[in-house]
C-alpha cells in the first residue's frame, strides 16, 4: 500500500478519535456536573470587581 | 462585592454574581497579536490576489491601502470600544450596552458566521495543500482531500476544547513563523540579499490598469482579504489578564504588522507573476506567495513558503474556532440562543459546547460549498459588521462622553475615522454588488427574516435590565 | 417600570429554534449557488485562433514568466484574456442600496425600542 494511502486511512482514524474524545468528554461533563454550575458564568465579572469607573 | 479578591487561588473564577466556573484569564498581549494576525495571515498567503483578478495589478495595491485605511478605522474604533466593554463576544456585546438587543444579536450572527465560514476556506485550502504536496512526492493516484479537511478542523476543535492557553500559544508560534516567512521571501528576492528577480516595470508593461478605474472599485471587494478577521482580537477580552490595555496593544500592533504584510505580499508577488495568472485564484495562482517562491529557483524558499502557506491556513482555522465560539457562547449566555450553549468546561475552561457544536457546522461548509462562495459569505458577514461599527462608536461617544467613563484607549480625530469607515463600507458594497450582488442580497434577506424571529419570537426568553452588565452610568439621553 | 421575568425555555423549543437558524443559514448560502445565481463567472469575449505571446499582448518578459510557470500560449490562452464583466443597472444598483438601508433602519429602529426597555429597567426600574 503506498504512504499516501495510509494517510489518508491515518487521517480518518484520528480525525475519528478526536471527534470521540470530545464527544465522550462532553458527555461525561454533562452527567458529572449541575447544569447549574456549568452555565453559571456571567457577563462583566472582572469590571465590577475592579474597575471603578470614576474620573 | 468590594472586597472579593480576584488572586485568591481558592476562589480562582469566583464572582461576585455567582459564576462559579468562568472563562480562564490567561493572556497577554502577545496573544491577542497572534490571535488577531493568525486569522488574517492566510490572507497574505491566498484570496487577495483575486483583487488583482478584478482590476489589475495597480488596482490591487490601491484597493490594499484603501482597505488598509478602513481597518485601521476598525482597529482604533475597535480598540477604544473594547478596552472598555472586556467581555467575550467582543462586537457583540458593545452592540448590547450601546445600540440593542436587536443589533447585538445580528453582530453576533455575522461573527459566528465570518469565523465559520473563514474556517472553512482554510480546512479547503489546508486539504488542497497536503494534495499538491502529495504530488510533488510523486503520489500518482488522486488523493481524497476529504480526510485532511476534516482532520484539520478535528484537531484544531480539539485543541480549543481543552484550553485557552495551548491553543494561542500554538498560533503564537504557527503565526509568527508565517510572517517570517514573508520578511525572508521580500529580502532575498527583491535584491535587498543577493541578486533580485523583481520585474515590476516590465510585467506591468501594457497592463496597468486593465479594467480601468471601475476596475479599482471591484478590487475593492477582494482587498478586505489583506486584512478580514483582525477584529477578532476582541473576542479574547474575557480570557485576557489585563483587557484594558493588551486588548489595544495587541490589536494596534496586529494592524501594524498586517499592513507591513499586505505591501510586501503585494510587492513580491506583483514583481515576479504576470497579473492574469496571479489574479485567478483558481486556475491561476491559488497560493502566489507559494508561487513566487518556486520561480526564484531556490528549494529553501519552496519548502519555508510552503510551510509558511500551511501554517497560516492552521493558524486563522485555530483562531477562528476560537472567536466563534466566544460569540455564540456570549450569546448562549444572554439566551439570545438557548442557554444550554453558555456553558464553561470546569477543567478546560472552556466554552465547550459552542464548540462542539460549531463542529459539525463548519464541516457542511468545508465539504459542501466552493471556495470563493465561502470567502464571499465571509467578506459579506464582516462587511456588515465593518458598517455597524462607525454607528457603534459614534453611539458611544454621544450616550457616554468622554469624561463620564474611563477608557483604556482613545482613538483620535474622532468622528473622522467613523466617517472614512463608513464611506469605504460604501463603496465595497459597491464593489460586491458588481460581482456577487445575488449574495448580498439573499445575505441581507436572511438577516431581515432571522431580525424579525429574534424581535417576535426569540427575545421573550432574555432578561431585560439584566444583560447590561457594564457598571457604567446611565447613558446620556434616556 | 415592572421588571420583566423572562420564561424559561423548555428543551424541546431550545432545540427547534437552533434547527431553525441552521436551516435558514444553509439556506441562505445553498439556495442561490443551486439557483445557479451566484458568482462573476469571466468569459473570453474574443478568442485568437493561433494564439502566440505577441497575439495574447505579453512583451518578451512577461511570456518569459508564463514560460517558467509552464505555460504555453496555448494553455494560457484563457487565463490572460478571460475578463469580468462589471456592467451593471441603474435599477439593480438602486435596488441594492433599498435593500442595504432599509435592513440597518429596520435594524436600529427596533434595537432602539428594546434598549429604551433595558435601560428603564436597569437604571429606573430597581
Amino acid at each position: 500500500m503506498e504512504t499516501w494511502q495510509m494517510l489518508e486511512y491515518a487521517a480518518w482514524g484520528v480525525s475519528a478519535l478526536l471527534g470521540l474524545f470530545m464527544v465522550a468528554d462532553w458527555l461525561k461533563t454533562d452527567t458529572t456536573y449541575s447544569e447549574d454550575v456549568l452555565t453559571s458564568s456571567r457577563e462583566g465579572e472582572l469590571e465590577a470587581m475592579t474597575e471603578e469607573h470614576k474620573i | 462585592m468590594a472586597n472579593t479578591d480576584i488572586t485568591s487561588k481558592e476562589m480562582d473564577g469566583f464572582g461576585p454574581h455567582g459564576t462559579v466556573v468562568g472563562l480562564l484569564r490567561v493572556l497577554g498581549p502577545a496573544h491577542v497579536w497572534a490571535l488577531g494576525v493568525g486569522i488574517v495571515l492566510v490572507g497574505e498567503y491566498m484570496g487577495w490576489n483575486f483583487a488583482v483578478g478584478k482590476g489589475g495589478a495597480y488596482a490591487a495595491l490601491i484597493a490594499c491601502w484603501f482597505a488598509g485605511i478602513l481597518y485601521s478605522c476598525v482597529a482604533m474604533i475597535d480598540s477604544e470600544v473594547t478596552s472598555t466593554v472586556a467581555a467575550a463576544g467582543g462586537q457583540y456585546t458593545q452592540a448590547k450596552h450601546i445600540v440593542g438587543p436587536l443589533m447585538a444579536f445580528n453582530v453576533g450572527l455575522y461573527l459566528t458566521f465570518a469565523y465559520t465560514m473563514l474556517e472553512a476556506a482554510n480546512a479547503i485550502t489546508a486539504g488542497y495543500l497536503v494534495s499538491v504536496v502529495a504530488s510533488m512526492t510523486g503520489y500518482a493516484g488522486e488523493l481524497d482531500q476529504r480526510p485532511f479537511i476534516i482532520l484539520v478542523i478535528m484537531f484544531l476543535a480539539w485543541l480549543n476544547y481543552r484550553g485557552v492557553l495551548a491553543t494561542l500559544t500554538f498560533n503564537l508560534v504557527i503565526t509568527a513563523i508565517a510572517f517570517v516567512a514573508i520578511l525572508v521571501l521580500f529580502l532575498s528576492t527583491s535584491g535587498v540579499l543577493g541578486g533580485g528577480i523583481m520585474q515590476h516595470a516590465a510585467l506591468m508593461e501594457g497592463h496597468e490598469l486593465p479594467y480601468g478605474w471601475i476596475g479599482v472599485l471591484a478590487a475593492m471587494h477582494f482587498g478586505l482579504w489583506y486584512y478580514l478577521g483582525i477584529e477578532g482580537t476582541t473576542q479574547a477580552a474575557e480570557e485576557v489578564r489585563s483587557p484594558a490595555r493588551a486588548l489595544p496593544f495587541g490589536t494596534l500592533a496586529g494592524i501594524m504588522t498586517l499592513l507591513i504584510a499586505a505591501t510586501l505580499t503585494w510587492y513580491t508577488c506583483s514583481g515576479v507573476l504576470p497579473w492574469e495568472y496571479l489574479g485567478d485564484g483558481v486556475d491561476g495562482s491559488v497560493a502566489p506567495l507559494f508561487d513566487t517562491a518556486r520561480l526564484s529557483g531556490s528549494t529553501g524558499l519552496v519548502w519555508l513558503l510552503g510551510f509558511g502557506t500551511l501554517f497560516a491556513t492552521l493558524a486563522s482555522a485555530n483562531g477562528c474556532i476560537n472567536d466563534a465560539s466566544r460569540a455564540w457562547f456570549a450569546m448562549g449566555r444572554d439566551k439570545y440562543l438557548p442557554g444550554w450553549f453558555g456553558a464553561v468546561h470546569p477543567r478546560y475552561r472552556t466554552p465547550y459546547r459552542s464548540i462542539v457544536f460549531l463542529v459539525p457546522i463548519a464541516l457542511i461548509f468545508a465539504l459542501g460549498a466552493p471556495l470563493d462562495q465561502v470567502i464571499t459569505f465571509s467578506i459579506l458577514s464582516g462587511l456588515l459588521e465593518y458598517t455597524f461599527m462607525p454607528l457603534n462608536v459614534i453611539m458611544f461617544r454621544k450616550k457616554w462622553p468622554l469624561n463620564t467613563i474611563k477608557r483604556g484607549y482613545e482613538h483620535p480625530f474622532h468622528p473622522l475615522p467613523a466617517i472614512v469607515l463608513l464611506c469605504l463600507c460604501g463603496i465595497t458594497f459597491f464593489a460586491v454588488f458588481l460581482g456577487y450582488g445575488t449574495q448580498l442580497i439573499a445575505m441581507i434577506g436572511f438577516y431581515i427574516v432571522v431580525s424579525l424571529w429574534f424581535h417576535f419570537w426569540r427575545y421573550r426568553f432574555v432578561s431585560r435590565g439584566a444583560q447590561f452588565t457594564m457598571p457604567w452610568p446611565k447613558p446620556e439621553g434616556y | 417600570m415592572a421588571r420583566y421575568i423572562a420564561p424559561t425555555q423548555s428543551k424541546a423549543s431550545q432545540i427547534f429554534d437552533v434547527i431553525f437558524l441552521v436551516v435558514l443559514t444553509l439556506g441562505a448560502l445553498f439556495v442561490p449557488l443551486k439557483m445557479g445565481l451566484s458568482g462573476a463567472a469571466k468569459t473570453v469575449a474574443a478568442p485568437e485562433a493561433n494564439p502566440t505571446w505577441e497575439s495574447l499582448g505579453q512583451t518578451p518578459a512577461q511570456a518569459a514568466q508564463y514560460e517558467a510557470l509552464g505555460y504555453t500560449p496555448e494553455s494560457a490562452h484563457d487565463l490572460i484574456l478571460a475578463r469580468f464583466d462589471y456592467s451593471f443597472t441603474t435599477g439593480a444598483l438602486l435596488a441594492m442600496i433599498v435593500v442595504i438601508i432599509a435592513y440597518y433602519v429596520l435594524m436600529l429602529k427596533f434595537s432602539e425600542t428594546e434598549y429604551r426597555e433595558v435601560i428603564a429597567e436597569k437604571f429606573d426600574g430597581k
